[in-house]
């Protein structure tokens, strides 16, 4: 049992960030129907950010997340306005940016790796390295702050959509397309937002994970696949799915490894025969949309 | 008649080409005819009946462990071997198709991209069988009716397979089953009151098109007489989709322009600009999609037009 | 004065009766490399080393009057563009080919350079299925074996006298490759293995693992991980854990990126290694790379470095550049001391062994703090 709490708080952070990138696809899926594979990307992108002002220029955390954030609205923005925009005006079918954004993928990833080089690269922890004790739980200072970031993050959109205009028009748009723009809705300015704010999700997944798993140019694509396996369990109509998709799937990964009792290789195949059973008994996620 | 000459004069004109190839290059163009067999069968499930899949190629992988699992480990009879290598998808096929039926869009995708990493973890983990992480070697096919088929002769060989499987699906694209296959993707409501088995549709196509793909990974196996689990990971699943809609889905010619295209480009780029290549890939990319939506054999047809 | 004009003569003599024919100046050597995929970050290291040793060669006189060309591949990572680059080599008329990439590359290349009767030498790769698996009796590996990197870290530990330990790897195909070896070494000195665990490539955490570990209250912690940023989160979780058995590492816990992307978790972790900096031939090594390219080598770039040369000599002994010759030559290697390996290491191929690099050549060193530390313990005594 003692065990187990203590792996609940890494797991919970671990599930944040699941949880974070499934939401990046979802502001984007909402209003467009693109699926923007190149979030793991974005996240990567972030962790790099990070390196060059936090470990390399020594700026202070605060500011330097600050800046990293600004830059990934403005990557966001200019990704769509680069590889979606021209294809969605053109009346291109849906699957061409979810291609060209594959594209990008490529390429984020490939100017990574050609500026930085293949090795990994370290960021910085804001609360260091040491561990905290909550009553029965305990875990390290960077899971409480990837679970309180997260926290503050879906706090944010979930009221963003639940409260206030502008979510209602992306709720608008997401339900019909045409209905909307018929009633005065701005469809590019939308489309243009849900990509800066997807980016803008995905760069903070990026700089909460990046001290653990080091900033490295291969550590985008099995983020991306991840944040995906969330989004489609929780279900792609709302906020809270994406982080109960990410929870339980982060969960059902680590307990799986810690507790089963197989050996270690079949436990990577765990998870996997999970998501198909659960696809197969309830394909369309746990949380409906809302009607 | 007609399209019997055509596929005899192809298979013709394209074993010749190989004799005429270096030793390079000749391993270029089987593997390239290959990937082009696999694009034609992914396009038929993708681009024709609309079923988003990653699951190509583990049954492309599942061929060619199958044969050289049942040939050598199991000692069968090579055309003992090859039917039931060729059973051994189709249940398979089945196995994921049928319940995979209820899912849409990228709901299938995830399954299928669970099923591929599956396949690779049973790969890794199945010991003396699979060879695990290291894979299955030296082995060589057997004479064939006498023949020693390597090198040249067994490119005629990947011909055959390539030009098999083309006539397979053309002939089942132009019949009813490739009308419903359509009317599926394009809209499944309508195709169901129109008295299309949607479900029965959807599960022919995927089996097929997956049984085409072992088949194609049954004469994969022979060619570096080598398989590993590298060579059947998801990121080829990627490439080949890639493939598929940078060339025009849903259209043959699309898939053999897009294959051609996307699998010499590393090749022609590498020696040009170095490390580099992998990065002008991408931007040629998504120029392409940018420039052509439809695919590039849009490209074609405007010349064509003209 | 009389032997300089000795010397124009000659030259003069020599530039006119030699045949003006391009293509049979130079001796072609074949590299196979990775310049894109997940083998990149050490193959990148080991080409240079390749190429500042071929061009240290050249500037020598080159071997039997030659001068090497290396024709560089890259094959992606991807095992059957490695074959595909392979019979490019073959074409282009390279007289040996050296493999830099992942291990199962080497081994789809094998298929060719067996089909063709072309020397193949991979100086890195140390799974040790890639001389066993295929009877090629062209290929030859001296890079560091996973069977003798665990034998000299228990060779090491032996005074410890452990009987229960963990072994952790990650699920890359070197990995698990490495894993098998060290559970094969571990049985064989009759260690029991109390938890076996495994991080996946792009995982979020190794916290479970590291629980698992804990609770099976092992002596030691054997790690064949060989993902960079995988070993990290390993060395992190086993810190948050409280974890405090020592770790013995595999040589992947040498390459020196570990310095910097693993801060203030390393102290203490004990790894092999083929590099011993204090040795006359790696000192000098090191001021000659970075004399020419400015950088500071790393151990890695001393393995293609040794591996040019271990071709050079193979050709210069053979005498011609017939391929059949620089086998048999290559196979009769013996008692070559390289950069690579402990002070007496030397390269050779025992009787009907492929497997060159030295049983006994390599050291097991200690981080201190997050530097790589002192020599503790050397080959298998």
């Amino acid at each position: 049992m003692q065990d187990f709490l203590e792996l609940a708080v890494g797991a919970a952070a671990s599930g944040c960030i699941y949880g974070l990138l499934a939401l990046s696809y979802l502001v984007m899926i909402r209003p467009t129907g693109v699926i923007n594979f190149a979030v793991g990307e974005w996240a990567m992108i972030a962790a790099f950010a990070g390196f060059l002002l936090l470990t390399g220029a020594h700026w202070s955390y605060p500011l330097g997340m600050a800046a990293i954030v600004a830059f990934m609205l403005v990557l966001g923005w200019a990704t769509e306005r680069i590889a979606v925009r021209p294809l969605l005006d053109a009346g291109a079918p849906v699957l061409a940016p979810i291609l060209a954004l594959l594209g990008m993928l490529v390429v984020f990833r490939e100017s990574i790796s050609l500026a930085f080089g293949p090795d990994p690269r370290q960021v910085p922890y804001p609360f260091g390295f040491g561990r905290l004790e909550l009553g029965p739980l305990a875990g390290s200072y960077q899971s409480f702050f990837m679970i309180g970031v997260s926290a503050l993050v879906f706090g944010a959109a979930w009221y963003f959509f639940e409260r206030t205009v502008w979510g209602k028009c992306f709720e608008a748009v997401a339900l019909n397309r045409r209905a909307a723009a018929l009633m005065g809705i701005n469809l590019s300015r939308v489309t243009a937002l849900s990509f800066a704010a997807g980016s803008g999700i995905a760069g903070v997944a990026g700089i909460l994970i990046a001290p653990n798993i080091s900033a490295h140019y291969l550590m985008g694509v099995p983020l991306a696949i991840q944040g995906f396996t969330a989004l489609v369990i929780g279900g792609v109509g709302r906020v809270e799915g994406a982080l109960l998709g990410g929870l339980l799937l982060a969960f059902a990964e680590q307990l799986t490894v810690r507790y089963a009792p197989v050996p270690a290789g079949y436990a990577q195949g765990v998870p996997l025969v999970l998501l198909m059973i659960f696809l197969i008994v309830r394909p369309t996620g746990l949380l409906r949309a809302r009607a | 008649m007609k399209s019997i000459a055509l596929g005899l004069g192809a298979a013709i004109a394209l074993s010749a080409l190989a004799f005429l190839l270096g030793d390079y290059h000749n391993d270029v163009y089987r593997k390239l005819l290959l990937w082009i067999a696999l694009a034609l069968s992914y396009n038929f499930v993708f681009g024709i009946c609309g079923q988003v899949t990653f699951s190509h190629f583990a049954f492309y992988g599942i061929g060619a462990y199958a044969i050289v699992i049942l040939l050598f480990t199991a000692a069968f009879p090579l055309p003992l071997a090859i039917v039931c290598g060729v059973a051994l998808c189709v249940a398979l096929a089945l196995a994921v198709a049928i319940p995979a039926t209820r899912l849409e869009g990228f709901y299938l995708a995830l399954a299928t991209m669970a099923f591929a990493q599956l396949f690779i973890v049973v790969l890794n983990e199945g010991g003396a069988i699979t060879g695990g992480t290291g894979g299955l070697a030296s082995y060589r096919l057997p004479p064939v009716l006498g023949l020693d088929l390597s090198g040249r002769a067994y490119t005629v060989v990947i011909v055959l397979v390539l030009i098999g499987t083309a006539a397979v699906l053309r002939r089942v694209d132009h019949s009813w089953f490739g009308r419903a296959c359509r009317a599926v993707r394009d809209n499944p409501e309508a195709a169901a009151a129109m008295g299309v088995d949607v479900a029965r549709t959807k599960v022919i196509a995927f089996t097929l098109s997956s049984v085409l793909a072992g088949i194609a990974g049954m004469a994969y196996a022979f060619v570096d007489n080598t398989v590993n689990p590298p060579i059947f990971g998801l990121e080829n699943a990627f490439l080949v989709l890639f493939m598929v809609i940078v060339g025009g889905s849903g259209r043959h010619a699309g898939a053999v322009v897009g294959t051609v295209l996307l699998y010499l480009l590393p090749f022609i780029l590498s020696p040009l600009i170095g490390q580099h290549h992998a990065l002008v890939f991408g931007v040629l990319m998504v120029t392409a999609i940018l420039l052509q939506p439809r695919g590039l054999i849009g490209l074609y047809d405007r010349l064509a037009r003209r | 004065m009389g032997g300089q004009l000795k010397h124009i003569v000659c030259a003069a003599l020599a530039a006119l009766l030699v045949p003006c024919a391009q293509a049979q100046d130079t001796i072609k050597i074949g590299v196979i490399t990775d310049r894109v995929g997940p083998a990149k970050p050490y193959a990148e290291p080991i080409t240079e080393g390749v190429v500042f040793g071929a061009n240290e060669i050249n500037a020598k006189g080159g071997v039997l009057g030659k001068k090497l060309e290396l024709q560089i591949e890259d094959d992606q990572g991807k095992p059957d563009v490695s074959a595909t680059m392979a019979r490019k080599l073959v074409e282009d008329g390279a007289v040996f080919i050296m493999s830099l990439s992942l291990t199962p590359a080497t081994q789809q290349a094998q298929t060719v350079t067996l089909e063709t009767k072309t020397p193949q030498l991979t100086p890195s790769n140390s799974g040790d299925t890639l001389t066993t698996q295929i009877n090629n009796p062209y290929f030859w590996q001296t890079g560091p074996l996973g069977s003798t990197q665990i034998a000299t870290l228990l060779s090491y530990a032996k005074a410890r006298n452990y009987k229960q330990v963990a072994l952790v790897a990650d699920n890359s195909d070197l990995g698990q490759l490495l894993a098998k070896f060290f559970r094969m070494g571990l049985e064989k000195q009759g260690i029991q293995i109390v938890s076996e665990e495994l991080i996946s490539r792009g995982a979020t955490s190794a916290e479970p693992q590291m629980q698992k570990v804990r609770a099976a209250r092992p002596q030691a912690l054997v790690s064949a991980g060989v993902l960079t940023a995988e070993n990290v989160l390993m060395l992190k979780a086993y810190r948050q854990m409280g974890l405090k058995m020592p770790i013995l590492a595999s040589y992947n816990f040498s390459v020196p990126v570990y310095m910097s992307v693993a801060q203030g978790l390393l102290d203490g972790v004990t790894f092999v290694d083929a590099y011993d900096p204090d040795k006359p031939a790696v000192k000098q090594f090191v001021a000659a790379f970075k004399k020419a390219t400015g950088k500071e080598p790393w151990n890695l770039t001393g393995y293609g470095y040794d591996g040019i040369h271990l071709v050079a000599d193979a050709i210069r002994r053979a005498g011609s550049t017939d391929k059949e010759k620089i086998r048999a030559a290559m196979q009769a290697t013996k008692g070559l001391h390289g950069v690579m390996g402990s002070k007496d290491a030397a390269y050779g191929f025992a009787e009907g062994k492929r497997t060159g690099f030295d049983p006994n050549g390599m050291v097991v060193r200690v981080y201190e703090g997050d530097r790589q530390g002192r020599v503790l313990h050397v080959g298998l005594k």
